[in-house]
């Protein structure tokens, strides 16, 4: 059997397993939103309704049908992409994760951009000189940035930059008083499609902080990857071989070592999507920004079930279908993989 | 091995950190010219929807206090003044009908007019789908249009506390023409109503309110309010320190920003503006089960509680110390009821009842683990009790989030609870009932009603007539009775007052000073820029 063959099978597969994965985290989602203490109905009316006004509640939302009936429901409109309503304003759930979710990729992305550079860049520092300062700060670095609470280092980051320099604004997505460009959700995309230079830069300055923290923080995984993965290459026979040939080293490392050792950092950048699109809840919550993963979790206070199911099924679709691509771009790039 | 060429990442990583304070930079330069735009205010709760059927927490009910006109206002003495009625109601001899005669004139931002038939749907669709309906519930059988502008309620029992329930902002008229087809429906994102700003868009984050050029009072003072949602308070300090908003209403910010928005507004640099403390924090005791049934143990609690240090450590004194189940600004005359912090006294019962002699009374206190007050008081009180009684009595302190809390409240879950209640409407009576109504009891112990809602399962024989019949007296007869009923509650301590909220706003130096209605909100139609003259 070829490897594109293999490769082909292996794809099929994952694809075809993904609906079973869907099913199983839906269903999790949806007995777990259920079993836990709390009802959506003192959401919305309080708890001192009548019980006739609960019970009539109860029955607008069908929360008076059976568990199975209600999730015969919630599995038939799924199959029919419909993800129902918000208990809390009826707002339809599709809607609130159209709206949503562009925020938390627009910061995820933005994050993802910063975090290589800057994660690659001082990863690839300490290989000029091993064991030397450079190398040094840039293990404590990495090491560093992956142990700091996220919700610790956000709130210095505001506190340094949006409220002691004022440089910044302290939250949000866009400026208040102005209107967003509408279009796809993405606002820096959305505001160039329109040739709207103010809310570019409102956009922009909004979103600098928050994307900075959160590149900032996950720019430790990828230094150290690099670092790790470049330096044990640099020291493979076929690098000795190159070098032996009489090669420039910049030649040797950008050439021959660097496309050896980026390869387990693409996967980790692919694991590090998967999760940004579920959102970076800290960073979404101190620098109140309207993404997915604040959106979930004022669900889940409100116990408001669909919304919850909702945006856990469409968060997991698209880490299922990200992880595959990941996995056929390695595939392709690094002829040593087998299926 | 050394390589050469190391220069090139740094090269790279400075450059990184210069575009990075550039852009910084170049964001400094951001400034808003105040008297073009709208006024940007700022709260830390979210606004689900704009349904004055629905909406019931206090941002939605501040917002649609600039969107709707209620039919009275209560001033800041607690007079009623008429807004969309045009004189004070008449009650007929028998006390149970009210006769409101309405504004002419006035119109919906849709155009539509404003009459007695419009009221008459507003309020029925309140009746019929709010969230809040039970505060009409028992009072009004019917409500209709008499003539064009004169509305009509028959009520089931006499009630003085109608008159308190008529300021409600929930009772607002809406459009007939705009809610068709949600008579039965919540129309969340749209309001079309009769008050001074017309919605402009309605977004989770966002909503922007334009002044409605025909309102039939006076026009709002600034040229439209965008009102936002920060999630956190050290977004909302830091938005209000910079410039970033004008306006900060919240009582969700924690207590030592508070605190520094205080002395900011000392040193002139904001303005703070208080409003009728309207908001009471209090402790529930289960009373039908042991330990917690024995009166002696309450009161010995009761008095192991020093308010005057736990409001000095949680909130910096921010937040007054309570000992009545009414705020102050609601009842006249005597507003200490509960007993005082006395911790010898509370040693003596404890001893009494078997206690401090190798026995230790070990109870657990539950607070809602996302109030951050809540946890300093449970925290405070506790080290406080370490203090003063550590061989009589132990807290176990024990998290529980607040919609949890909510849910097992009725059910008994818990033997003390920190709690806080705001009425819906600025009346004695939406303090009293929902904690000490009681339908159905066997001595001291509730069986059905508010008092079981409210997790204290507690009542006293009689007390539930005297309710009743307080909603029935006028003037100083009424306030004599509430009186009688919170001193009944004080020595059956269900529950003990620990302190009262005051509603604060901080402004930019360059708006007048705020002015809030009786109900607690803040007239954002008030808000303006400060003149020179």
């Amino acid at each position: 059997m070829t490897r594109g063959i293999a490769l082909f099978r292996y794809s099929l597969t994952r694809l075809l397993m993904a609906p079973l994965m869907l099913w199983l985290i839906s269903s999790l989602v949806f007995l777990l939103v259920r079993v836990a203490p709390g009802d959506p109905v003192d959401a919305v009316l309080g708890t001192r309704a009548s019980p006739a006004a609960r019970e009539a509640m109860r029955a607008r939302l069908g929360l008076d049908q059976p568990l199975l009936n209600q999730y015969f429901d919630f599995v038939n409109g799924l199959f029919h992409g419909d993800l129902g309503n918000a208990l809390s304003n009826q707002e339809p759930v599709s809607g609130i994760i159209a709206r949503t979710l562009p925020a938390s990729m627009e910061l995820g992305i933005s994050a993802l951009l910063i975090a290589s550079l800057l994660g690659l860049m001082v990863g690839f520092l300490g290989i000029f000189r091993p064991e030397g300062k450079l190398d040094l700060l840039g293990r404590i670095y990495g090491i560093g940035t992956y142990a700091l609470p996220p919700f610790w280092a956000a709130m210095l980051v505001q506190l340094l930059f949006a409220v002691i320099l004022g440089w910044l604004p302290v939250g949000g997505r866009f400026p208040p008083g102005e209107v967003p460009p509408d279009g796809t959700g993405f606002l820096l995309l959305d505001s160039i499609l329109e040739g709207n230079w103010s809310a570019l830069n409102g956009a922009l300055r909004h979103l600098l902080l928050p994307a900075s923290t959160l590149g900032f923080l996950l720019s430790g995984i990828f230094s150290r990857s690099l670092q790790l993965n470049l330096s044990r290459t640099l020291r493979s026979d076929y690098v000795e071989a190159a070098r032996s040939r009489g090669l420039r080293e910049k030649d040797v490392i950008v050439n021959h070592a660097l496309p050896n050792s980026l390869l387990p950092v693409l996967t980790i950048a692919g694991i590090t999507v998967a999760s940004l699109i579920g959102g970076a809840l800290l960073i979404e919550v101190t620098f109140s920004w309207p993404g997915i993963a604040l959106r979930l979790q004022e669900a889940i206070n409100q116990r408001d079930y669909p919304v919850v199911q909702g945006i856990v099924v469409v968060v997991a679709a698209l880490v299922v279908f990200i992880s595959v691509v990941v996995d056929l771009l390695v595939a392709a790039l690094d002829p040593r993989v087998t299926y | 091995m050394r390589l050469k060429g190391y220069k090139y990442p740094v090269n790279a990583l400075i450059t990184f950190l210069c575009l990075f304070l550039t852009l910084g930079q170049l964001s400094c330069s951001r400034s808003r010219d105040r008297s073009k735009g709208p006024l940007i205010v700022a709260s830390a709760g979210k606004i689900i929807s704009l349904d004055p059927a629905q909406a019931s927490t206090f941002d939605a009910l501040q917002l649609l206090s600039a969107l709707g006109d209620p039919l009275y206002r209560l001033d800041r003495n607690g007079n009623l003044e008429p807004r969309l009625a045009e004189g004070l109601p008449q009650i007929s001899e028998d006390k149970l009908s009210i006769l409101i005669p309405l504004r002419k004139q006035i119109l919906f931002h849709d155009g539509t007019p404003f009459n007695a038939e419009s009221m008459v749907f507003s309020i029925k669709r309140f009746m019929r789908i709010g969230t809040l309906n039970y505060v009409l519930g028992d009072k009004i059988s019917s409500v209709e249009a008499v003539d064009k502008h004169l509305l009509k309620f028959n009520l089931k029992r006499p009630s003085t506390s109608l008159n308190g329930l008529l300021t409600s902002i929930s009772l607002t008229p809406v459009s007939p023409t705009a809610y068709k087809g949600f008579e039965s429906n919540f129309l969340n994102n749209k309001f079309v109503g009769t008050g001074p700003y017309k919605l402009k868009s309605f977004h989770e984050q966002q909503q922007r309110l334009v002044p409605f050029d025909s309102y039939w009072g006076d026009q709002a003072r600034n040229r439209g309010i965008d009102f936002i949602k920060l999630t956190n308070s050290i977004s909302l300090f830091g938005a209000i320190k910079t410039g970033e908003i004008d306006v900060l209403i919240s009582n969700a910010i924690d207590a030592d920003h508070r605190l520094a928005l205080s002395n900011m507004s000392k040193d002139r640099k904001l303005i703070e503006g208080v409003g009728p403390a309207l908001e009471v924090g209090y402790i529930t005791f289960l009373t039908n089960t042991p330990p917690l049934d024995k009166l002696t143990l309450r009161k010995a609690l009761s008095m192991s509680l020093d308010r005057n240090l736990i409001t000095q450590r949680v909130s910096y004194g921010q937040r007054t110390p309570l000992r009545s189940l009414i705020p102050p600004t609601l009842s006249r005359g005597k507003d200490t009821f509960w007993p005082e912090y006395s911790p010898n006294t509370a040693r003596k019962i404890f001893q009494q009842s078997g206690y401090c002699s190798g026995e230790r009374l070990k109870l657990p206190l539950t607070f809602r683990s996302n109030v951050p007050a809540d946890k300093l008081l449970a925290l405070t009180w506790k080290a406080q009790i370490e203090k003063d009684l550590s061989d009589c009595l132990v807290l176990l302190l024990d998290g529980v989030e607040a919609t949890t809390v909510y849910r097992q409240l009725g059910k008994g879950a818990f033997q003390v609870v920190m709690l806080d209640w705001r009425g819906a409407y600025p009346d004695p009576e939406a303090y009293l009932a929902p904690l000490l109504s009681c339908t159905k009891s066997k001595g001291f112990v509730c069986l059905d009603g508010e008092a079981v809602v409210s997790g204290s399962f507690w009542t006293s024989p009689g007390l539930e007539q005297l309710l009743l019949s307080s909603d029935q007296l006028f003037g100083e007869d009424r306030f004599d009775q509430l009186r009688e009923i919170e001193q009944i509650a004080a020595d059956g301590l269900p529950y003990v007052p620990v302190w009262l909220v005051k509603p604060k706003v901080w402004l930019q130096p360059y708006l007048e000073p705020p002015v809030f209605d009786g109900s607690g909100h803040l007239m954002l139609q008030l808000l303006s820029p400060q003149t020179n003259d």
